[in-house]
């Protein structure tokens, strides 16, 4: 019986391995690539898939049948000069067959992640698929897995509410502002401040497509420096060929992401047309005040103002937040709100695990029809090779026109043919009587 | 025919309540079977109350709008209508429990409170007529749309305003959509307004030729609703112009939207019970001196008719 090849994954991750292991056992590109070349070329192994991110590495690896995944890996980690102790070691687990499967579709859905449901891994993960696919052949079982796991990551998250709402700070941020403003192309903001925190915030509104960013600092010198290194990196991500830096930038469109410097003295007319006013200098005192933002409101006609804040102490007087038409909001709710939202992604749980179900079904179901598929593919092949010949006998005494009639004919019946046969195979009692089946089929219309 | 219109009256507030309760399990869920078969239903109502307005119109010969009740059901498919138009047109589905839910409310009335019109005005079979009731239905849609948008900016603003990150914050679109929702179906609403009361006018015009002078006198263009219909069309057109020329937005323009309907609702409600007005044309009806000679019913106010 053509027996199927098995499946398994070594993981070492932030469940159960502290950041000191994790940076051990990283594999940067070119370990990857030399471990998969290893474990190509090592007796019993198909093929391999390092994914290797800042919270986990792990080693997926398709197998022969009746071969053990222990001496085979430790033989290719010690290999390209990786410490092998580490990935059987108290901080890493290991899965084989149906539970590695399920493991990589998990991952791929974010139930593994640290941020539950967070959507990068599964760009980690297509990005080290197709490193994979560059330097070799991934077996059929690793092939399909990976392509289940991208299916089942896509459906949980359409699906399901699990990636729904910001679960960081920044993105908090951007949360917010977008329930003021829903494109945010259209839309300026003002970052107030140009430390670490002001470019930390001002990236995330700029990955979102702001219309315009103006830089705002009492050195205009530092918010010059802010703006032209904003500028650099968007350009340099929007054109980067991998998909984690794409996502960095997902939607760069060439009309947003604006940026420029204003000096410190048109702060109060820049309120007049922003519509999001990020504050983090690290003043002592307020520097937005009651008078400078009533003053601008009278000018805005009503257009509500967005005021951020995350400067500590305060950049905004307490007194902005009771102006009509203005919002200001602090630290304290981007956390209330990441809060919200991580219980609101943990619910979604139960629904996500049944996806991933489903999905594994599907695959142990492919798996189960595996040693079905060459007989069948031979049987196919007879059948063509019948149908050429009866085409080739129909062109010679007829028009071109009847004998594409006869072949289109001809392919729906082997098309019927194939699929009862399948049917009747994969329906067979005991694994023994679908041997006898397929021996039989072998036997009838086989090549040899 | 009878029957079934029975059995759709009393089948079709259940729909909209089913479709009202899958969209308001949409908006508090992520569960996928909302997301799925909210707008399907909803399109599966809208073409089963389509049906039924048609049969309707069918065995009574005439635009079946002829009562209150009549005009409120015709609402009902109109809001939901809409409402599926422009779902489909912002991608926003969050936003579909209250106007379905509108609906609802207006089909549950017309049904619960449905009547047998004992003698539906003749008017209703005139072309002129119905063009002049279908575009109030539209111009009303659309202004019961834009309050229903303006409202839940309402809601949002002021969970914003008090930094709470509620539902409302976690499930509706943004204030700028909403906004532009409201004003959307304004847009809509204001030019539709102007044409039914253009159309209503000529009619009116044309109506009054063929009726005896007694009931030809009562068509005044000073009609209460009439005249409130206008100052409303303008107080509309008016807070367009503010939107896109002098750019009032925010809160103090979604008030406005929401102030406006419920005038529209009030006035138009106090003008029917209240105030004389010829739109309820049961005095015109009565000014027939003889039985209709013909099918065709205008020509029974005819002044041949009445010299006869």
């Amino acid at each position: 019986m053509n027996q199927p090849a098995t499946l398994h994954a070594v993981t070492i991750n932030h469940r159960h391995a502290p950041t000191e292991i994790r940076e051990r056992a990283h594999l940067d590109d070119e370990r990857a690539i030399a471990l998969m070349v290893a474990l190509a070329a090592a007796e019993g192994c198909v093929a391999a898939i390092p994914v290797s991110t800042c919270n986990r590495t792990e080693i997926y690896v398709e197998l022969e049948p009746g071969h053990e995944v222990g001496p085979i890996l430790r033989a290719a980690l010690a290999e390209v000069g990786a410490d092998a102790r580490l990935f059987f070691g108290e901080h890493a687990r290991q899965f084989a067959g149906a539970d590695a499967i399920g493991h990589l579709y998990r991952v791929s859905a974010g139930l593994e992640s640290m941020m539950l449901g967070e959507p990068q891994i599964t760009a980690q993960l297509k990005d080290s698929y197709r490193r994979a696919r560059a330097h070799q052949e991934p077996g059929p079982g690793l092939l399909r897995a990976f392509q289940g796991a991208f299916r089942a990551g896509k459906r949980v998250r359409t699906e399901t509410g699990i990636s729904r709402g910001a679960v960081s700070v920044a993105f908090a941020a951007v949360e917010l502002a977008r329930k003021f403003f829903d494109y945010l192309c259209d839309h300026r903001a003002v970052l107030v401040g140009a430390g670490e925190t002001g470019g930390l915030a001002a990236r995330h509104f700029l990955q979102h497509n702001i219309g315009q960013l103006t830089v705002i600092n009492r050195s205009g010198e530092r918010a010059q420096e802010l703006a032209a290194t904003l500028l650099a990196e968007r350009e340099a991500a929007a054109t980067a060929p991998r998909e984690t830096d794409k996502q960095r930038f997902p939607a760069a469109q060439a009309e947003c992401g604006r940026v420029d410097a204003k000096p410190w003295e048109s702060l109060a007319e820049s309120l007049v047309t922003a519509d999001v006013v990020l504050t983090t200098t690290g003043a002592t005192e307020p520097v937005i005040m009651p008078e400078m933002v009533a003053a601008a409101v009278k000018r805005r006609r009503g257009k509500p103002l967005f005021f951020l804040d995350i400067a500590v102490p305060r950049d905004i007087h307490p007194d902005v937040a009771d102006i009509d038409g203005v919002f200001v909001f602090g630290l304290d709710d981007l956390d209330e709100i990441v809060q919200g939202n991580l219980a609101a992604r943990r619910k979604q749980l139960p629904a996500a695990q049944q996806i991933i179900d489903e999905e594994l079904a599907a695959f142990e179901q492919w798996l189960g029809d595996v040693d079905l598929r060459p007989t069948v593919a031979e049987f196919k092949s007879y059948l063509e090779e019948l149908k050429d010949k009866q085409v080739g006998f129909v062109r010679r005494k007829q028009s071109a026109e009847v004998a594409a009639e006869v072949d289109r004919s001809l392919q729906q019946f082997i098309k019927k043919v194939l699929g009862r046969s399948m049917t009747t195979l994969k329906t067979a009692e005991s694994p023994e009587e679908r041997e006898r089946d397929l021996e039989t089929l072998r036997r009838l219309f086989g090549r040899d | 025919m009878t029957m079934v219109l029975s059995v759709a009256n009393t089948l079709l507030p259940l729909l909209y309540l089913l479709v009202f309760g899958t969209y308001l399990w949409l908006f508090r869920s992520d569960n996928p079977t909302p997301q799925r078969v909210a707008s399907r239903l909803a399109v599966a109502v809208v073409l089963l109350h389509l049906a039924a307005e048609i049969a309707r119109g069918l065995a009574y010969s005439r635009l079946p709008m002829g009562s209150k009740l009549e005009f409120t059901s015709a609402l009902a498919l109109a809001i939901l209508a809409t409402y599926l138009f422009l779902e489909r047109r912002r991608r926003v589905k969050n936003t579909g429990w209250l106007p379905t839910g509108m609906a609802f409310l207006l089909q549950f009335i017309a049904s619960a409170f449905a009547t047998e019109l004992p003698q539906p005005s003749p008017l209703l079979k005139d072309p002129g007529f119905a063009g002049h009731a279908v575009l109030v239905l539209l111009a009303y849609t659309a202004l019961t749309l834009s309050f229903v948008y303006a409202v839940l900016y309402l809601l949002l603003a002021r969970q914003l305003g008090r930094h709470q990150f509620g539902l409302f914050f976690r499930r509706l679109p943004s204030l700028d959509v909403l906004e532009r929702m409201s004003v959307g179906a304004v847009e809509l609403g204001v030019p539709l307004l102007f044409a039914s009361l253009v159309l209503g006018h000529l009619w009116m015009y044309s109506l009054a030729d063929k009726l005896g002078p007694a009931a030809a006198a009562q068509l005044s263009p000073y009609d209460p609703k009439i005249l409130v219909s206008w100052v409303l069309l303008l107080g509309y057109a008016a807070g367009l112009m503010g939107y896109r020329f002098l750019g009032w937005r925010g809160r103090r323009m979604n008030v406005m939207a929401v102030t406006a309907f419920v005038l529209v609702v009030m006035t138009m409600g106090v003008i029917r019970h209240f105030v004389p007005s010829f739109h309820d044309f049961k005095q015109l009806q009565t000014e027939r001196t003889e039985p209709p000679v013909r099918h065709e019913v205008l020509l029974a106010y005819s002044p041949a008719g009445e010299d006869a």
